[in-house]
C-alpha cells in the first residue's frame, strides 16, 4: 500500500473488485476460446518477425486508421488514454504495488511522467469521445452503427476518463499537488479553499466511480465490439501472410469433410476471432463497390454476423467450464449450442444474393484496420454452395461447363486460340513446335495469352499490341496455343474448386513438360493465379505481368520509344491519360508503378489520376466471376467507375486487364461517352511508338492492328 | 419408379471434327452426354425424387468403351447405375441398328418409363427413341414439356407448333424429352466422387439377344449400315455482324428499322 492509496476510503475493497472483474473477463475469454477450439483448426504462426512488424504497424501505430486523419487522431487519443489509465487501475487493484515499483527508480520520475501522460491523454480522449459521439449523432456516416450499446459504451469510457480527472483533481485539492499531474493539480489548486468534507466525499466518489466503471467495462468488453481492445493485437499478429490473392488451399479428396464453409463449425478459429474482433467501424462497408451500388452485400454485416452466431452458440457454454456449475439460462451439457453452430452461414450471417454480389475486389480487406479477410470467407461460402449444394445463379452454369469441357469460360474451341495472331507481320512461335525442333531453350519468355485475349475480339488487339512490343524489343517469346487452358481463376472465385483444380493440374502438367522459362501475361487474373495459387499445387514459376515486363524492357534499354514530337508535329501536345488500376494487379499484387512507368515512357503523356487509384482503386465490376453474371441488383459497378473516369476529363483511359477493358468500355458506351474516351491497354499505348532500344531511332513498331481503337 | 434414360455420349457441340470418312473424330473432342439427354436425365431424377416410393434412374448407352468416363458425368448427377453396350463390331452402326441394340438391352431391364432426348447433337436423326418404342411395343409420347405419372399411367404435355397436346398412356412407356422440361442440374462434388464408385454394366453383342433383329435381316456395324454420310460441308460463314451503338432508345430504333427493312417485323 502506498501513501496515496491510503487516502482512498475502502481502498482495500478495490483489490477483490478488480481481480473479480479480471476473473470474469478471463472466463468470458475462455468461453470465446472454447468456441474457437470447437471449429476448424488453422495455423497462422510462422514468420514471427513479419507478424510483429504487422502488430507495430497496424495495431500500435494504427496506420490504417490514419487514412482519415481526424478519425485516426480520435481513436489514438482514446487508445492512449486506455493504455495509460490502466496503469492507475492496475495500481489500485494491486494495493499500490504497480505504483511502488514504477515510482521506485529515479526518485519517482517515471511515475510522475505517467501521471502527466495520463492527464494529457485523458483530456485528449474526452475530446475524442465528444467527436466520436458527435459523428454518430450529427454527421452520421453510414458506415457506423448507432446502437444502444455503442452509446452506452462511449458514455462508460467518458465516465472512466472524467472520473479519473475528477479523482486526481480532488486529491490534489485535498493533499497538495501530485508530481507530474499538472493539469489536475492546476484544477485542484482552484478548489483548495472548498469545504474539506465535501472534497473528501467527491474524491471518494470519483475514485470509486472510476474503478467501478473500469471493472464494468472489463466485464462487458468481451461481449461487444470493444473486445477489439484486447483482441486486435492477436488478430493482427495472426493475420494471413500468404499472398492476399491466394485463396485457401482445399483438399477435394477429403470425402467426409464439409467442402467450403457451411456453418459456424466450418470456419477456422481465426475466422471466429475475426468476428469477435471486428470493431464495426464500417470501413469495409464504405470501401465495398457492391454495397455502394445498392446491392445486398455488406462485408461488415458478414463479419458481425459471424460474431453474432458465435455469441449465440456460446449461450450453451457455462461461464465456468464444467458440467455442473453455471447459471440457469444455459444448456445442460456445456457445449456450444449445436442448433446455432449448425445454422448455415447463408441466411444467418449473409444472404444468398449477397454471397454472389461480391466481385472479390479486396477493397474491404485493404480497408479493415484489423486485417480481417472477408474475401476468403465469401469464397468459402461459395465453395460450399457450389460443391455441396449446387446452388448458384443459374447463369454461371454455362461458364462452369465451358471451363470444364472447353477449358475456357467462353466455350470456344482450343483450335481458335491462335486466331489473334492472324494478320501479324511476324510469326508467333508455338512452344510445342519449338520443342519438336529442339529449340526450347531459345525461348526467353513464355507469353501466357489467357482466354480473354484469345477469344474476345477487343482483347485480341491487346494481344497483338503486346506481341508487337515483344517483337520490336527482339524478345524471343513463344505461346502455348492449343495447349493453353484457362488458369481457373473464374472457377475458383465462383467457388468451383473442382473445375479450378482440374484446370490448374492440367496447366501445371503442360508447364512441367517444357520446364517453362519466365511466364508473362497481360491478364492480372491469370497473373495472380499463376503466381500465387499454382504453388499450392507445386507449380512454382517466375510470373510477370506485362506492364512490369514492358517497364523492365524499357528500363533495361531493350525497348525505347520514338519521340512523338520529332515524328509527328501534330502530336506535340501532351495527351491526358487516366489509368484504371486493376484490383488483382494493384491491390492484390501491389503493382502500382509499372503501368505508370510504361505510360511515362511515352513522352507526350500527362497522367490524370482518379481519386481512387493505386491500392485504393475501384473495381470495374468483373472480378470474382461477376464477368459471367448479369448485374441485376442495385446500379452497375462499372457505371460508378465510369463516372470517376469521366470526372478526370481525360480523353484516353488506360487499362491493364482484359476484364477492366471490357467493363469500362461498356460503361463508357452506356454513359454515351464511347466516342469521347478511348479505352486502351497500356501495351496498346506503347506499341505505336515502341522502337527497338538497340537500334533506337530506326523503324517503329507501329502496325495497323495496334492503332488506337475506341 | 424406375426410369431408364437413353444417354448418348457425343462430342461437345462446337468442337466436332470430321474424319476423312465423314465420321466423327472422337479423339479430338471432349465428350459429354448429349444435351437433350441431359434434360431427359434431369426430368427422370426429378420424377424419382418426387415419387413416394422412391426408385432409381439407370443410364443406357451404346458407345465405344471409353464412353464410360462420359457416363460417369451422368452418374455424378444422380443416376444410380449405367449400362453400356459396347462392341467393336458396332462401330459405324446406323440408327436402325442402334434402335435394335438399345431395345435388346432394354428387354433385360425393368422400368416404368424410358426417357430419351428428342434428338442428339451429333447424328441429329431423332428416330432412335421412336424406333425403340416401336420395337418394344411401348407407347411413345414425344416432345414432352411436362411428365406427370400417376397410378400406373403417365400423362405428357406434348409441344406442337401451335401449342400443346396432353397425351396419356399406361406405363411402361417411352417419352422423348424437350428442353421445356427444365435445365439439368450441376453436379455436386459428392456426386462426382460418388460416381467413381457407381456400377457401369458392360454388355457386348454376345450378351444381347438380337435374334429378333436378325430375323428381320438387320445386321450391325458400319458395313451393314442402312444409311451413311457421303458428303459434308461446313456452313458458309455468316455475313459481318452489324453493331448497334448509341443510347438504348436510339439503338432500339435502329434495330427496329433494320428488321423492318428486311420485312422481318
Ligand atoms: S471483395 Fe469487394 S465486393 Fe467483395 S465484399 Fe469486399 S469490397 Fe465488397
Ligand atoms: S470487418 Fe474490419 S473494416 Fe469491417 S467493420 Fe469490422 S473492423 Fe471495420
Amino acid at each position: 500500500m502506498t501513501e496515496a492509496l491510503a487516502r482512498v476510503p475502502f481502498w482495500w475493497l478495490a483489490i477483490p473488485v478488480f481481480w473479480g472483474s479480471v476473473a470474469l473477463f478471463a472466463l468470458e475469454v475462455v468461453r470465446h476460446l472454447r468456441v474457437m477450439g470447437a471449429v476448424r483448426p488453422a495455423a497462422p504462426f510462422r514468420d514471427v518477425p513479419r507478424r510483429l512488424g504487422a502488430v507495430l504497424r497496424y495495431a500500435i501505430l494504427q496506420t490504417r486508421l490514419f487514412r482519415d486523419t481526424r478519425a485516426g487522431l480520435m481513436h489514438y487519443a482514446i487508445f492512449a488514454a486506455f493504455v495509460l489509465l490502466s496503469t492507475g487501475v492496475a495500481s489500485a487493484g494491486t494495493g499500490g504495488l504497480v505504483e511502488a515499483i514504477v515510482a521506485w527508480p529515479f526518485g519517482g520520475a517515471i511515475w510522475a511522467f505517467l501521471l502527466l501522460a495520463r492527464n494529457v491523454a485523458a483530456i485528449a480522449a474526452l475530446a475524442g469521445l465528444v467527436y466520436a459521439m458527435a459523428r454518430r449523432l450529427v454527421t452520421r456516416p453510414a458506415r457506423l452503427t448507432l446502437s444502444r450499446s455503442v452509446v452506452a459504451i462511449l458514455f462508460l469510457i467518458g465516465a472512466i476518463v472524467a472520473a479519473e480527472l475528477g479523482a486526481l483533481t480532488f486529491e490534489a485539492a485535498l493533499y497538495g499537488p501530485l508530481p507530474g499531474a499538472v493539469i489536475t493539480n492546476a484544477a485542484g489548486s482552484l478548489l483548495v479553499r472548498s469545504d474539506r468534507g465535501l472534497l473528501l466525499l467527491l474524491f471518494g466518489v470519483t475514485w470509486w466511480v472510476h474503478i467501478a466503471c473500469v471493472c464494468t467495462f472489463l466485464i462487458w468488453l468481451p461481449l461487444t465490439k470493444h473486445f477489439h481492445v484486447a483482441s486486435s493485437f492477436f488478430n493482427v499478429y495472426l493475420r494471413k501472410l500468404e499472398p492476399r490473392g491466394a485463396l485457401p488451399a482445399m483438399d477435394l479428396e477429403a470425402e467426409d469433410a464439409t467442402f467450403g464453409l457451411k456453418t459456424l463449425a466450418d470456419l477456422s478459429w481465426k475466422d471466429v476471432l475475426d468476428g469477435l474482433s471486428c470493431t464495426e467501424c464500417g470501413l469495409c462497408q464504405d470501401a465495398c463497390p457492391a454495397y455502394a451500388t445498392g446491392k445486398p452485400l455488406n462485408p461488415k454485416a458478414l463479419i458481425v454476423g459471424i460474431r453474432e452466431l458465435t455469441t449465440e452458440a456460446e449461450l450453451g457454454l457455462h461461464l465456468v467450464p464444467g458440467p455442473s456449475i453455471g447459471h440457469a439460462r444455459v444448456a445442460e451439457d456445456d457445449s456450444p449450442r449445436p442448433v446455432v453452430s449448425g445454422l448455415p452461414l447463408v441466411d444467418h450471417a449473409i444472404s444468398f444474393d449477397a454471397v454472389w454480389d461480391c466481385v472479390t475486389c479486396g477493397a474491404c480487406v485493404e480497408a479493415c484496420p484489423l486485417l480481417i479477410e472477408h474475401v476468403d470467407k465469401i469464397v468459402g461460402i461459395r465453395r460450399n454452395l457450389v460443391l455441396e449444394e449446387s446452388r448458384f445463379p443459374a447463369e454461371i452454369t454455362t461458364a462452369f461447363r465451358a471451363m470444364e469441357n472447353q477449358q475456357n469460360p467462353w466455350g470456344q474451341p482450343a483450335s481458335a486460340r491462335l486466331d489473334w495472331t492472324r494478320g501479324l507481320p511476324f510469326e508467333v512461335p508455338v512452344v510445342r513446335d519449338l520443342a519438336k525442333a529442339g529449340r526450347l531453350d531459345e525461348i526467353e519468355v513464355l507469353y501466357w495469352v489467357g482466354c480473354a485475349a484469345a477469344f474476345d475480339e477487343r482483347n485480341k488487339r491487346v494481344a497483338r499490341a503486346f506481341a508487337t512490343c515483344l517483337h520490336v524489343a527482339g524478345v524471343k517469346f513463344a505461346v502455348l496455343g492449343e495447349e493453353e487452358a484457362c488458369t481457373g481463376d473464374p472457377a475458383r472465385r465462383m467457388g468451383n474448386e473442382y473445375v479450378f483444380q482440374m484446370l490448374a493440374t492440367r496447366n501445371i502438367e503442360t508447364f512441367e513438360k517444357y520446364g517453362p522459362p519466365p511466364i508473362v501475361t497481360a491478364c492480372p487474373h491469370c497473373f495472380n493465379t499463376l503466381a500465387n495459387e499454382y504453388p499450392q499445387f507445386g507449380g512454382r514459376y517466375d510470373v510477370r505481368h506485362h506492364t512490369s515486363y514492358l517497364a523492365s524492357l524499357l528500363a533495361s534499354g531493350r525497348l525505347a520509344t520514338r519521340d512523338p514530337n520529332a515524328a509527328e508535329a501534330g502530336q506535340a501536345e501532351a495527351r491526358r491519360v487516366t489509368l484504371h488500376d486493376s484490383c488483382y494487379l494493384t491491390r492484390y499484387n501491389e503493382i502500382v508503378d509499372a503501368p505508370r512507368d510504361v505510360l511515362r515512357s511515352v513522352g507526350s503523356i500527362e497522367l490524370a489520376e482518379m481519386s481512387a487509384h493505386g491500392k485504393q482503386t475501384h473495381c470495374c465490376g468483373a472480378g470474382g466471376g461477376r464477368m459471367w453474371m448479369e448485374e441485376t441488383r442495385g446500379t452497375r459497378i462499372n457505371a460508378a467507375r465510369t463516372h470517376q473516369v469521366l470526372a478526370t476529363g481525360a480523353p484516353t483511359l488506360a487499362t491493364s486487364c482484359p476484364f477492366c477493358m471490357t467493363m469500362l468500355r461498356d460503361g463508357l458506351a452506356d454513359a454515351g461517352a464511347g466516342d469521347k474516351v478511348s479505352t486502351l491497354d497500356v501495351a496498346e499505348i506503347l506499341a505505336p511508338v515502341a522502337i527497338s532500344g538497340r537500334t533506337a531511332g530506326s523503324k517503329s513498331g507501329e502496325l495497323p492492328v495496334t492503332r488506337a481503337e475506341r | 419408379m424406375r426410369i431408364v434414360v437413353l444417354a448418348k455420349p457425343v462430342p461437345d457441340a462446337g468442337q466436332e471434327r470430321l474424319r476423312n470418312d465423314f465420321r466423327m473424330d472422337r479423339e479430338a473432342t471432349t465428350e459429354v452426354i448429349n444435351g437433350n439427354d441431359e434434360y431427359a436425365l434431369e426430368a427422370a431424377l426429378k420424377l424419382v425424387e418426387a415419387s413416394p416410393d422412391g426408385g432409381e434412374v439407370v443410364l443406357l448407352a451404346m458407345a465405344p468403351d471409353h464412353a464410360q468416363e462420359t457416363l460417369r458425368k451422368g452418374l455424378a448427377l444422380g443416376a444410380a447405375s449405367a449400362v453400356l453396350v459396347t462392341d467393336p463390331a458396332l462401330e459405324g452402326s446406323c440408327a436402325l441398328t442402334t434402335a435394335h441394340v438399345l431395345a435388346a438391352a432394354l428387354r433385360e431391364l425393368s422400368f416404368d418409363l424410358v426417357i430419351a432426348g428428342v434428338d442428339t447433337s451429333d447424328g441429329g436423326g431423332g428416330v432412335v427413341a421412336a424406333g425403340v418404342a416401336a420395337l418394344l411395343g411401348l407407347p411413345y409420347l414425344s416432345y414432352a414439356a411436362r411428365i406427370e405419372p400417376s397410378d400406373g399411367r403417365v400423362r405428357v404435355r406434348r409441344i406442337t407448333p401451335n401449342g400443346y397436346e396432353v397425351l396419356e398412356a399406361p406405363m411402361p412407356a417411352l417419352i422423348s424429352a424437350t428442353q421445356a422440361l427444365g435445365a439439368p442440374r450441376y453436379p455436386t462434388l459428392k456426386g462426382i466422387m460418388g460416381a467413381r464408385r457407381k456400377e457401369i454394366v458392360i454388355r457386348t453383342l454376345a450378351d444381347l439377344d438380337l435374334a429378333g433383329a436378325r430375323a428381320r435381316g438387320v445386321e450391325v456395324g458400319g458395313a451393314a449400315a442402312t444409311a451413311r454420310v457421303t458428303g459434308s460441308r461446313p456452313r458458309a460463314p455468316r455475313g459481318t455482324p452489324k453493331v448497334v451503338q448509341g443510347s438504348p432508345a436510339e439503338a432500339a430504333q435502329e434495330v427496329v428499322t433494320f428488321l423492318a427493312e428486311r420485312r422481318l417485323i
